[in-house]
Formats: structure tokens, sequence, C-alpha cells
């Protein structure tokens, strides 16, 4: 269907693509995953030659639009783009949005192309919606009819410019469950995405663009649970890493517990489980903060690392300072409830020192 | 009261009647407005052709039409109007009404060119890109799309451009052509009772003006929403 070799890209000094070579099959879904700032939308834009690439090919079903004698206004009616802003016509309703271009270029009679019209806004459950203005209906309804206007144009490819980045998560559900519905029909679909469970259930097949490039690609399960190579390995894993530093004794706790609180639900931790980390943390944080920093300024950063599902979280603490032990009493003072507390929550605890930096993991 | 009200009564016979000074009114009105719908009209042309120049790709195209605007923007339409009829058309034979047409096209058409230029610039350009990916060529997108929303965008700023030229049109009669504002002087002097002449003038112009926001409400409300 999609067949891209030796694609490379610029803006001026920045080399934003270099020699890509990618396939799509009919009916395939592929998500490009991947650190902002690594090409993913340029990439994407360049498949419909919204980007004209410096050098390269781009055959669509067969022919290479990138020659100046394609007619890229008849190509782009077989593909479908849908972007992170909606871009809805302001000025049109719900239903002139989805007709206009089926009247416009497909010359199609007005009640032929309002039936149809109709026909995908029951498919996008927007039927009631139909005589409303953009500006009326929320961003995953404006995102729906964004597809819907899309589909009536019959499109044999769509891709998807992140679409449900400025959602808010109940929204980028109804927005998915649509996209869902499309794979099931059949379309071959590209889809740039931060959803990682999007791209895990749904993909065929996920593309993780960096460094200019496909660095590296495979089935959802390749890419998210064994990938091979290290940027991969980072990106995926930094997903379920949740960071944070602290530089002052006065630092806020309740904003740190709050994020614990949403990173770990992301995960399914449980409530149980997340009222522990918390607790785990702010008495080592307030044991470290005692102990290694009454004189000097703080210098803490830890990670909680959640693996999907019910597994073991592990809290790492690094601080900077002489060797330290919160454990590491010979002689275990029953008084410090603090960490006689985590010591019977944590399933194991280590630390080490190096230099003057300490290292304590705590695994619940 | 009844003495005001007769002396109203007495002022409006005496402006307007006498001699059929109406007819007269009539006559200035029509000049005025045919000035300014002729002036709107090919000010309107000539401002879609400037603001095209200046946002064509050619570097030199463009720096003609800035300089155009600037000139035309930033000088009296009255001086205009003098310097073309003075000295352009100095010689010809040609009506001074047309001339005026000429110089109030000039004038509103370097007003309305960048008018139109902001409205187009303030488009989203997305929704651009998105009807070109539904098939849609760079020019049928710019019809089907960026056009009515630009004028959406561009309406009140031309409607005040509107009466602005109407308004403007007043100074016509510095090249001898009698338009409302000249004829209702010409009655004043003519009465002894200036104030009365001109105020008739002021509700003219007044009338044209509610004319115009009316003509533009209508326009708009056929329209739906933004």
């Amino acid at each position: 269907m999609i067949t891209i070799s030796g694609l490379s890209k610029h803006f001026g000094n920045l080399v934003v693509l270099k020699d890509i070579n990618f396939q799509v099959r009919k009916g395939e879904c592929v998500a490009i995953i991947g650190p902002s700032g690594t090409g993913k939308s340029v990439f994407l834009r360049s498949i419909a030659m919204l980007e004209v690439p410096e050098s390269g090919s781009i055959c669509i079903k067969g022919t290479d639009i990138t020659q100046k004698s394609v007619d890229i206004n008849k190509i782009r009616e077989k593909m479908g783009m849908v972007y992170q802003g909606f871009h809805l016509f302001s000025h049109l309703n719900v239903l002139d949005n989805i007709t206009l271009a089926p009247r416009k270029i497909r010359k199609q009679p007005k009640a032929e192309a309002e039936k149809k019209a109709r026909e995908l806004l029951a498919l996008v459950g927007l039927s009631e919606k139909a005589d409303c203005y953009p500006h009326q209906i929320s961003g995953g309804q404006q995102q729906r009819i964004a597809i819907a206007r899309c589909l009536a144009m019959e499109p044999e490819i769509m891709l998807f410019d992140e679409p449900t980045s400025a959602l808010d998560p109940t929204m980028s559900r109804e927005v998915l469950s649509i996209m869902r519905k499309l794979t099931r029909m059949g379309l071959t679909m590209i889809v740039v995405t931060h959803e990682m469970s999007f791209a895990r259930e749904v993909a065929d097949r996920v593309v993780y663009l960096d460094e200019g490039g496909i660095y590296e690609e495979g089935t959802p399960d390749e890419i998210f649970d064994h990938p091979r190579r290290d940027k991969t390995r980072t990106f995926i894993r930094r997903l379920n890493v949740f960071n944070y530093e602290i530089h002052s004794t006065t630092f806020d706790m309740v904003t740190m517990n709050a994020q614990i609180e949403v990173f770990c639900q992301k995960y399914q931790v449980k409530q149980q489980k997340i009222y522990h980390i918390q607790l785990v943390l702010e008495e080592m944080l307030v044991e470290i903060l005692r102990r290694c920093y009454a004189v000097v300024s703080p210098d803490i950063a830890f990670t909680i690392e959640c693996p999907s599902g019910d597994g073991e979280v592990s809290i790492s603490i690094q601080y900077a300072g002489s060797s330290f032990d919160p454990f590491g009493e010979t002689t275990p003072d029953e008084d410090n409830l603090g960490i006689t507390l985590v010591r019977n929550m944590a399933k194991a605890t280590s630390h080490y020192a190096e230099k003057d930096l300490n290292t304590l993991i705590i695994k619940l | 009261m009844g003495e005001y009200f007769e002396a109203i009564i007495h002022s409006f016979y005496n402006n307007l009647i006498v001699g059929n000074a109406y007819l007269i009114v009539i006559k200035g009105l029509g000049i005025t407005l045919l000035i300014s719908a002729l002036g709107l009209l090919f000010g309107t042309i000539f401002g879609g052709v400037l603001c095209f120049l200046r946002m064509a790709a050619s570097k030199w195209l463009k720096a003609v039409a800035k300089l155009v605007i600037a000139v035309l923007r930033g000088s009296p339409v009255l001086l205009l109007l003098m310097i073309l009829y003075y000295v352009v058309f100095a010689n010809s034979r040609i009506d001074p009404v047309i001339i005026a047409v000429i110089a109030f096209a000039l004038n509103s058409g370097a007003h309305i060119s960048e008018v139109m230029r902001s409205a187009l610039e303030a488009v989203d350009k997305k929704q651009i890109e998105a009807a070109r990916m539904l098939g849609f060529s760079g020019p049928k997108a710019f019809v089907a799309i960026a056009l009515p929303q630009a004028g959406k965008i561009a309406r009140p700023v031309y409607q005040s451009a509107v009466i602005n030229l109407v308004q403007w049109t007043s100074v016509v009669g510095y090249v001898t052509i009698t338009d409302l504002t000249r004829t209702v002087n010409n009655i004043g002097a003519r009465t002894g009772e200036p104030f009365f002449a001109l105020f008739l003038g002021v509700l003219f112009y007044l009338g044209i003006s509610y004319a115009v926001y009316a003509l533009f409400s209508i326009g708009s409300k056929r329209e739906g929403a933004i």
C-alpha cells in the first residue's frame, strides 16, 4: 500500500529525517511512537506530501507521489488526515463539514452526500449534533467529526497526528474507540501517538522513531515487552517511572504526593499500595533530611518504578553526602517509629554508597 | 412650545420646499451615494488586487504593493483628489465625479487591502490544510474555506471603512462637485439659516450610516453563526 524508500527531510541545517525505508501493507495499523522532536509528525505529514522531502520516494499504491507530474489532490482524496487540533471548518456546521468535500470534489448530489454524512455521524455516535457548529461541541466530539469528515471521502489510508493529545482522558477514550472501529473496517492506518495502551492493543506494528530514523520496529509485544535497543528500552522504561527531585527542606510534599497518586493510578496500583508508597517516602525523606541535611541544603532524587499490572513497586532514593544507611543501625532504635514502620512494610531494602552518593532501594 | 414648533416648520419650509429645494437635496444625495458606491466597488476590486500583490510570493511585487499602500493610506484623500483634479487630469474634460470616484477608489482600496490581508492572515491555516487533505486544490480551498471565513472576520472593519468612505466624500465640493454637503451648505447660505441646513445634512449622513449598518446586519444574520 505504502512504500517509502530513502526518505530524507531537513529544515535548514537541522536534519529531521534521514534515509527512511518503510512499508505499510493494506489494512495494517501502524503506531509511530518516540520522544518529542524526533520528526514523527514530519514523517507522517510527508506521507501526504504536506512536507516535501528532499530526497527519497513515497509510493502509494504504486504511484510515486514525490514526482511533480502526479496530481497530489487526487492522491489526497484517498487519504484522510486527523489532526491534534481537529481543525474543523469553523464557518460550517457539522453536517456541512462532512458533506463539503464529497459535494465540491466528488460532485455528489446534496441529498446523497447528506445521507452518507448521517450514516457517518451515526458511526461516530453524533447523529444529534448534525446542526451544531464546531465551537458548540466538545473537543472529543470535534475529533470524531473530523474523523467522519475524512471518512466521507472513502479514504483507503488514514493518517492520525496525535489525535488525542489535546483531549482529556474521557474524550480520548471516545476517539480511541472510534479508531478501533476503523481498524476493524480494514482501513490502512498510521497513527502518531502518545497513547501507549492504544499502540499496544490496537496496532499491528509499532515503530519507534529516534535519531532521525526508524530506530526500532516490531510487534507491540516486541517493542513494549522486549525492546532490543538502548534508546527504545529507555523510552519504554521511562513510561512507567516517576522522577522527583528535592532541593529544599521546604519542598511541596502535598503536590508531590498528588503527583505520585496520579502516576500510580495510571498503572492500576491499588489505592492501599499507593498509601504505602507515600508513607514510605514521607518517612524516608524526613529521616534523610534530618540526618544528612541538617546544615547543608538537600540534594535528593527519587524514582518510583511501576510494572504494569499488580507487580512489585520499586522505590529508589539517591542522596548526596557521606554514607548513611537508615536501616543500618546495629542496634535498631525501636523508638524511631518511622523506620520501624518502613522496615515492616517493605519486602526488601538495600543500601549502598559510592563516593558521595547514597542509593537506597525499597521494594514494596 | 408652539412657537418653537412653528419656527421649525417655517425653517423646514424655507429650506426644503421653497423653489423645490428638496429636489436639489435629493440630487446632491444621489451624487454622494454614487461616488460612495462606485468608490467602494472599484476600491474593493483595487483592494483585492493590492492585497493579492501584497501577499504575493515575489519580493518585488510585495515591495511595490507595500509602497503603494503606504502612500495611499498615509496621505489625506482630499489632497489625492486635488492632485488628480488640478494636476493629473487638469487638461482633460473628464467629469469631476469620475475623478472623485478614482480618488476614493484608490484611497479606500488601500485601506480595504489591509483589512483583507489581516482577515486572510487570521484564518486558521490548518483548516485550509485539512481541506487540501480532502482533495481540494489550493484555489478551491481558498474559495471554500479561506474566503468565507476571512469575510466574516473582515466584516466589522470593512463596515467602518464603508462609513468612513461615505463621510469622506463630503470633501468633493473642493473640486466643483455638488454633493450632499455642498448642497446643504448652499441652501444654508441662501436662506441665512446655516444651522438648520447643515444639521439637516448631518441627519442625512446619519441616515446613510444606519442604512449601511442595516445592510451589514442583514448579511450577517443570513450567514448564521461564526
